[in-house]
């Protein structure tokens, strides 16, 4: 399965490019949201940046959609775009959302609308967009595409599911191209729950080789990919497997492993055992956010790695046990990149990607 | 039966028709409706509902009601299946849900809107909470596990994900189906967008006034015929095709031309190999609002022909939204491996608008080839066709 075309949506603005210029320029400081529960008032984030959307056409499509489906809508046509493919069959190509939390904020408006109106007086409108599934309708509808269209919801491996999921499919010629790609939003809400069950950092900063003690910063956003069986004269690099919950070594020949460490949990030590393969290590979480589903940005990482030939060096380089990691710019020989998160059960997911 | 076949080995299934599949059976051979006023949570609507009621004691988790109703059937299709101890085994495990999937608990978002907190428990059975999650956990199972979130067509889904993972090699066997629980938010969002019928749901009736939202959980195991013939078992039903397909039309209503629908039923014909004069019987999405029916009914009409025998099952179970195609897909097979569909309750009076009428009365079928179609809000459409073979 060949990566086509990337599209991206995070705190770094939209477009693959604006994500490979985030990798380059490295660790922003987070926007501050007003937080009513916290004690300053303020809570960092890294707020997905809507702010220029290259095709305005599309937000007419998704007008009256909520911000967790424009971003999903605006990223899955950025994909299609950043591929150049023409003349898609339509019916032949599946439509993959993943996500941990979906449509959150719109169910917790919905909330808002039976406690302060009443059982009878809700919104069908709110609710309508509050359904799991709203956002991948709204990618299916916008972009015109007619195959199937799912949402899954895995928790920390919703993104690593889907692109197994898209692997099968094109395998068994379900379809001629997958659009997959994972799409979080954060609020109030869940920036509390965070707050109540990890440790927020109070210098902003994620500091992904620390291990213990862990810390996050919220970030929201999207990430789609097009995938397909062909290569293309634009093409990223090869999924050459998905591994989850399967422990079979794939270190060897791995350039680079990219690690999907955030502050999700509060111990990530069981990253230590990616160093023992040799390959370099890095993690791009601290430019998106901790997510569920960064894993996605993580193999975008890896894509434009392959693909450009070049090291993107650690955005947060605090490195207390001297482990191999990417310090540097600069131009690359890498044959494979292995990207590896783990869960909260030490359960291990690995995309494995290999140059074209 | 040929090598690559994919047995259903054992089914499951939870709904207000029935605790057990003999159950349910009794109560279609009956034609008995167990809808009421909802005791679930306090609300001031009407609606009837269909809800599963004496809930065993084992089974009852604070909070995860949804899991509950899961892990029955899932009981109910392992002891069928016969597997005993599964662990270690590469089972994968693919569940549809809608309620599940949310952090929707009014008393904690009550509470965080009037202090400015909450306690952390509703969050912690949410996110202890996924089905495929601690399905696959409590087995102890080496496979992929997904939850499937596509509205009312997630458990024909999930089982078509399934299907395709035992196609791939990513496992031996597969738990696949649909749990949902009867929730207030999708009561009162349901009832909103005023497709909830303040009576008994008739689905394919000319005076249909829409739909009874109910609750359940319908499973199936899944198994390579390989893999089953190595522990000394087969099956007569078989898992033959799937397909999915979107309307790219509207978040809530189906494209009038049932573009979707026909697209999905063509890829799962085609999947299975079969012509659509072979299908015996169709167990229709039926959800009893004007919509759905008009478009599902005349596009089965259109592929199948007016003689079709077709039935909705939703005036048994109401809808159970993310259980809905668990909960069919076993009500097929059942039919299949019986003989016999229950009359589709609540239909009188053939609709002009429809090409085609459902089954009145309890009715034999015959043929090899039954098909469980799901249309979801968003605009999916979903179908899978069920066989029964001879037995090896």
């Amino acid at each position: 399965m060949n990566v086509l075309g990337i599209g991206a949506v995070f705190a770094g603005g939209i477009g693959i490019k604006s994500f490979e210029k985030a990798l380059v320029a490295g660790w922003q400081k987070p926007v501050d949201m007003e937080a009513k529960w916290a004690a300053s008032g303020k809570y960092p984030v890294y707020q997905a940046n809507l702010d220029d959307v290259p095709d305005k056409t599309i937000l007419k499509k998704v007008r009256r959609a909520d911000r967790l489906s424009k971003m999903a809508v605006i990223c899955a046509a950025d994909a299609v775009k950043d591929s150049g493919i023409r003349d898609i069959n339509r019916e032949k190509v599946g439509v993959i959302v993943a996500t941990a939390f979906g449509a959150h904020v719109t169910t917790f408006g919905f909330l808002d609308n039976i406690l302060d109106f009443g059982e009878t007086a809700v919104s069908p409108t709110i609710f309508s967009n509050s359904v799991h599934n709203a956002a991948a309708s709204y990618v299916s509808s916008s972009l015109d595409i007619k195959g199937p269209t799912l949402t899954i919801t895995q928790f920390r491996f919703s993104f690593q599911s889907a692109l197994q999921l898209a692997l099968v499919w094109l395998q068994q010629k379900r379809c001629d191209y997958v659009l997959a790609g994972a799409v979080d939003q954060f609020g109030d809400v869940l920036c509390y729950v965070a707050d109540r069950k990890l440790t927020t950092a109070q210098d902003s900063r994620i500091k992904p080789f620390v291990f213990k003690p862990t810390f996050q910063v919220p970030g929201e956003g999207a990430i789609f990919y097009i995938l397909g069986r062909e290569k293309m004269e634009k093409t990223y690099c090869t999924v050459q497997s998905v591994m989850i919950n399967d422990n079979t070594s794939q270190g060897a020949g791995t350039d680079v492993t990219i690690i999907d460490a955030d502050g999700m949990l509060p111990d990530e030590s069981a990253y230590l055992a990616c160093a023992d393969s040799g390959a370099l290590l890095a993690a791009y979480s601290p430019l998106f956010g901790t997510m569920m589903t960064g894993s996605a940005f993580n193999v975008a990482a890896g894509a434009l790695m392959l693909s450009k030939q070049r090291y993107y060096p650690n955005p947060v380089q605090d490195n207390p046990r001297g482990l191999r990691i990417l310090t540097d710019s600069g131009p690359a020989n890498i044959a494979a990149i292995e990207c590896v998160g783990y869960d909260c059960h030490s359960t291990r997911a690995a995309v494995r990607l290999i140059a074209k | 039966m040929s090598e690559t076949s994919i047995l259903i080995t054992g089914m499951g299934a939870v709904s207000a028709a029935g605790d057990t599949i003999p159950e349910t059976l009794a109560t279609f051979e009956r034609g008995q409706r167990n809808a009421g006023p909802v005791t679930r949570f306090p609300t001031k609507l009407t609606y009837p509902v269909f809800e599963v009621k004496n809930l065993p004691s084992r089974y009852y988790l604070e909070g995860q009601r949804t899991l509950s109703l899961a892990l029955i059937a899932v009981d109910q299709a392992l002891a069928e299946a016969d597997l005993g101890d599964v662990s270690g085994l590469r089972i994968g495990v693919c569940m549809g849900t809608t309620v599940a999937s949310q952090l929707n608990d009014l008393q904690f978002y009550t509470s965080y809107r009037e202090r400015d907190e909450a306690p952390m428990t509703a969050v912690d059975r949410f996110l202890k909470g996924n089905l495929a999650e601690v399905i696959s956990r409590k087995l102890k199972a080496r496979g992929p596990a997904l939850t499937v979130v596509n509205a009312c067509s997630s458990g024909t889904d999930a089982i078509g994900v399934a299907l395709s993972w035992l196609r791939s090699g990513l496992c031996d066997i597969a738990l696949a189906g649909g749990a949902d629980e009867l929730n207030h938010v999708p009561y009162c969002g349901f009832g909103s967008l005023g497709i909830v019928n303040p009576g008994l749901c008739a689905p394919f009736d000319r005076d249909r006034k829409g739909l009874n939202l109910g609750e359940g959980a319908g499973v199936v195991v899944l198994e390579k015929t390989t893999a089953a013939r190595k522990r000394g078992r087969s099956s007569e039903l078989v898992l033959l095709g799937y397909g999915s397909s979107s309307d790219a039309y509207h978040l809530t209503a189906p494209s009038p031309d049932g573009v979707g629908l026909k697209a999905s039923l063509r890829t799962a014909l085609d999947e299975a190999g079969i012509k659509p004069e072979e299908v015996g019987f169709v167990n229709a999405h039926g959800t009893g609002t004007h919509d759905n029916d008009l478009v599902e009914g005349n596009t089965l009409a259109g592929i199948f022909g007016k003689d079709l025998k077709m039935l909705s099952t939703k005036g048994y179970t109401g809808h159970t939204l993310g259980a809905a195609g668990g909960l069919e897909a076993v009500f097929t097979a059942l039919g299949l491996r019986e003989g016999w569909i229950p009359a589709s309750a609540g239909f009188s009076n053939q609709d002009d608008a429809i090409a085609l009428a459902p089954v009145r009365v309890k009715t034999e079928v015959g043929g090899y080839y039954a098909i469980s179609t799901s249309l979801a809000f968003g605009g999916n459409n979903a179908a899978l066709v069920i066989g029964r073979g001879v037995r090896e």
